[in-house]
């Protein structure tokens, strides 16, 4: 009798991989791969990065207070910087646009970058812990959203002094209130999850919950927000300039369009050209940007 | 009387009118306006406009150009300015005649109108809200409201040291809980209902100018008892105007008032006046008009719009308009301008823009070559190109053109556009290249000229190494900090009060500091002995040869850089008669007349 000993041995084939699980970013990003306008968009924000930090080092559109023409010339396509013409003091119109969009992309790169992740952790908190901490957190939210916008901007410049730092207070503190009250929202919902509460038996802590568990699965909003408070603070940026509120001194685009309600009496159309046009295209391409984002974040579109 | 970059600014608004007659509410006001005012013809009104939100109508604040246009279409003073005359002569205006002034110079008498009496209030309780009749003690009584330390009127400067006891009436108010109206100053004396008395302390030449100022009109105590704090909102005067409809930051309206005593447009004039037509209502009842329209534009393009659209009908060329108006060529009317028949005035004002330095600042004001590094690097000429279209004169020194005392010889070395100059003496001042010096605060006004006029002295400051730090105000809150004596640089203008330039030299007088109109704060003991000085003498050589050493004394110390002397362009609308470009133009408004034919 012969003994044979089998060992049984399950090979499981490595070269027949599985289907690859995929995650919600990946999925998005193959999503909005295909989109052309998000591409686009995205080579235009890119664009205007680049210019942006390009000014920064003064590298492009420098030195913007040069004059580089006579008073009020006209555009002019022999230099890069007679191409839009000239202002009142013959300073070059190109560099001045290009200056203004340094600043209002700081204005909005600064504003949404701060009042994001603020709206973002006082939504997460509220919305997490309830009770008297979501009752005095919602009066704080709707007292001030009570205020319309533009006068408590106005308020705040006039008690900070005029400048790039009242700015930037003044659009944070008025701009984290829409994120924080999606993400409140969310986090009501999402704390009674399967996943939190397994984390809850696993002996998380409040912190881990609310950093780890909960807000990774609600980001998708922030980085939607994001690129919408970048739009509204550069909006809101062009406004109060112009209004007089905003940025002294600096040639911004709110200044210069100012500046072109007088011109445009002399057939000066140049400065109110480049403004708009420079500001017309970077709206433009963060609100569709923030269009397809939304689409291509949210998983029940597919 | 301080002004602001532009000037008169006259509009009115057709279109508001049009758009107030499709609302049902405001039509139906109208209405009730028609039946009761049946005499007034609504086509028959002046149209005019400022550049300034206007602070008020009290007389006791009225420091600016704008509020001084609109507080004398309500109050009237004792002189005024005759219309047609040049140079500029006064006649008297609530008073009977021109004062009796005694040998020693010092007394001044006046004798009042009859029969003159304030516009209807329910205030006149004793006449059941009819107008009484204005005597003496009104007058003493206005007066005493312009010494009010409790009031702290910016107007207090005029009477200041001038009239005998009125001073120690001010510091015991000063230290009283209540101002003592009730107290007599002996040099402020009703002598009896209808003679007024006046004592100075020392002869002065121009105190009878004040007199014909919009600050020393006749206020009723009754109405400004019981107003209170909103006296500023509820005028009631003698003029020829009484308020109808206010809103001081947007529009005021007037119409004529009924109790308005007799006066007639004047008949004297020269041959000039007689050819422009200019005597023609010679003889006729004053107003002429039944309604003064008065709309705020704070920007110059909708003014400009509304007088193209002949909404207003008289308004200045802006500079950015220019070109519209004005044939570079010729120097006249362009073909536009002919065609629509608009008339165009020149006017050299008697006036001057400048940069004023706060002496009572550390840094600026106790640094001369700091100043006069500033100065230096102001680039004036290109200035007048950019801001004025050439329609000024650079400023050599404190006296405009055109007055006793302006030496045409006179060269300010601190007003030669000279960058290396100006940075020899920055590095005197002890900051070569702008080292260690902070970035220096410029208060400014928030319109876009005025930006454009800051962002210019900004560039200029920056190519010596000055760093200016900006700060933008509406009108009434830059008054309001110049007043608290903050901030350390700011641009401004004054515009004479009389033709002396006293008024212009005052301004460097220590006394008249803010919130009086001294708005550098300059205290120099050398300029204010000579000053003194020169009140107690007559117009003569000897006093025009005073003036001029005193404009020395403030050109060497730079209390102010100094900017320009202003030719006025104003434009009119031919149905806008009787119209002559008066340098103090208060109250004139009732000798204007309307073709209301033409203006369809």
């Amino acid at each position: 009798m012969t003994t044979t000993t089998t060992t049984v041995t399950e090979t499981v084939s490595l070269d027949k991989p599985l289907p690859k699980g995929r995650s919600l970013w990946q999925l998005s990003w193959m999503r909005l791969k295909k989109d052309p306008y998000a591409i686009a968009c995205s080579v235009i924000i890119l664009f205007y990065v680049v210019v942006a930090l390009l000014s920064r080092l003064d590298l492009v559109g420098y030195p913007w207070d040069a004059k580089v023409g006579e008073s009020y010339g006209r555009p002019d396509t022999s230099s890069f910087a007679t191409f839009l013409g000239m202002d009142i003091f013959g300073r070059s119109v190109m560099y001045k646009t290009i200056y203004g969009l340094r600043i209002a992309m700081s204005i909005g790169l600064v504003t949404a970058c701060i009042a994001v992740p603020l709206g973002a952790s006082m939504g997460a908190i509220a919305g997490y812990y309830g009770g008297w901490i979501d009752e005095v957190f919602v009066w704080f939210y709707t007292t001030l959203s009570s205020i319309p916008d533009l006068l408590l901007l106005i308020a705040i410049s006039y008690a900070l002094g005029k400048g790039m730092t009242a700015m930037y207070v003044a659009l944070i503190s008025t701009s984290w209130i829409g994120i924080a009250r999606v993400i409140r929202g969310e986090f009501i919902k999402h704390k009674e999850r399967e996943y939190v509460v397994a984390a809850d038996a696993l002996g998380a802590s409040d912190f881990s919950k609310i950093f780890k568990h909960i807000l990774p699965n609600v980001s998708h909003f922030l980085i939607l927000n994001f690129s919408m408070q970048f739009m509204s603070a550069i909006k809101a940026e062009v406004i109060l300039t112009f209004l007089g509120v905003g940025i002294q001194g600096l040639p911004s685009w709110g200044n210069m369009i100012d500046d072109a309600k007088l011109e445009l009496a002399r057939g000066v159309w140049w400065q109110l050209t480049g403004a708009t046009v420079a500001m017309f295209v970077i709206v433009l391409a963060l609100n569709i940007l923030g269009d397809s984002l939304r689409d291509a974040l949210d998983p029940k579109i597919k | 009387m301080e002004l602001l970059y532009l000037m008169i600014n006259p509009k009115h608004t057709r279109l508001v009118r049009s758009a107030f007659a499709l609302s049902l509410g405001v039509s139906l006001l109208a209405f009730v306006g028609c039946t009761k005012k049946s005499d007034l013809d609504p086509t028959n009104t002046f149209y005019t406009s400022s550049i300034a939100k206007i602070k008020g109508l009290d007389p006791a604040f009225a420091d600016d150009m704008y509020s001084g246009y609109e507080v004398t279409r309500i109050y009237e003073g004792l002189l005024q300015y005759k219309y047609l005359k040049r140079p500029y002569e006064l006649e008297p205006c609530l008073a009977e005649a021109m004062p009796t002034i005694s040998k020693d110079g010092k007394t001044y008498t006046f004798k009042l109108k009859k029969g003159v009496v304030f516009q209807d209030d329910k205030a006149f309780k004793a006449t059941n809200g009819k107008g009484r009749e204005v005597t003496a003690e009104d007058f003493v009584y206005s007066f005493k409201r312009l010494a009010d330390p409790k009031l702290n009127s910016p107007m207090w400067w005029l009477f200041d040291g001038k009239i005998e006891g009125l001073n120690e009436w001010h510091d015991a108010s000063a230290k009283a809980g209540k101002s003592d109206y009730a107290a007599n100053i002996s040099g402020l004396k009703a002598v009896d209902a209808s003679t007024l008395q006046i004592k100075l302390k020392s002869r002065s030449y121009q105190f009878v100018y004040a007199l014909a100022m919009p600050a020393t009109t006749v206020v009723a105590k009754e109405v400004v008892e019981e107003y209170g704090a909103e006296f500023l909102n509820h005028p009631v005067g003698t003029g020829a105007f009484k308020l109808a409809e206010y809103n001081p930051s947007a529009k005021i309206v007037y119409v004529k008032s009924p109790s308005f005593r007799k006066e007639f447009y004047p008949s004297e004039g020269d041959a000039e006046d007689q050819a422009k037509g200019l005597l023609a209502d010679a003889g006729k009842q004053l107003p002429l008009v039944d309604k003064v329209v008065m709309t705020v534009h704070v920007e110059s393009q909708p003014q400009w719009l509304n007088f193209m659209q002949g909404n207003l009908d008289l308004a200045p060329i802006p500079k950015d308009n220019f070109a519209q108006a004005i044939d570079p060529k010729t120097k006249g009317l362009t073909e536009e301008m002919k065609k629509k028949n608009i008339q165009l005035f020149i006017e050299p004002s008697l006036d001057i823009t400048h940069t004023s330095f706060n002496m009572t600042d550390p840094v600026v004001g106790k640094n001369k070559y700091l100043r006069q590094a500033i100065s230096t690097a102001i680039n004036t000429q290109e200035e007048i190109d950019l801001f004025y279209n050439g329609r000024a004169v650079s400023a050599q020194g404190p006296i405009p053109p055109g007055l006793a005392g302006y030496d045409p010889a006179t060269k300010n070395p601190y007003k030669e556009y000279n960058l290396e100059k100006a940075k020899e003496l920055l590095k005197k001042a002890g900051y070569p290249d702008g080292k260690g010096l902070a970035p220096l605060e410029y208060l400014s006004l928030a319109d876009t000229t005025a930006r454009q006029m800051t962002e210019y002295f900004q560039k200029a400051m920056t190519a010596i190494g000055i760093q200016v730090k900006v700060q933008t105000f509406s009108w009434p809150e830059f008054q309001q900090s110049l007043k608290n004596k903050k901030g350390q640089m700011w641009s401004f203008a004054w515009g004479a009060d009389y033709p002396d330039a006293e008024n212009f030299l005052q301004l460097f007088y220590s006394k008249n500091s803010s919130p009086g109109p001294n708005d550098a704060n300059y205290d120099n003991p050398e300029f204010d002995k000579l000053y003194e000085k020169s009140l107690t003498m007559n117009d003569s050589p000897a006093r025009t040869e005073l003036y001029k050493k005193m404009a020395a004394i403030v050109i060497e110390d730079t209390p102010w850089a100094f900017g320009v002397h202003r030719l006025t362009y104003g434009l009119t609308h031919p149905w806008l008669k009787n119209y002559k470009p008066h340098e103090f133009n208060h109250g004139m408004a009732k000798y204007y007349r309307i073709d209301t034919n033409l203006r369809k």
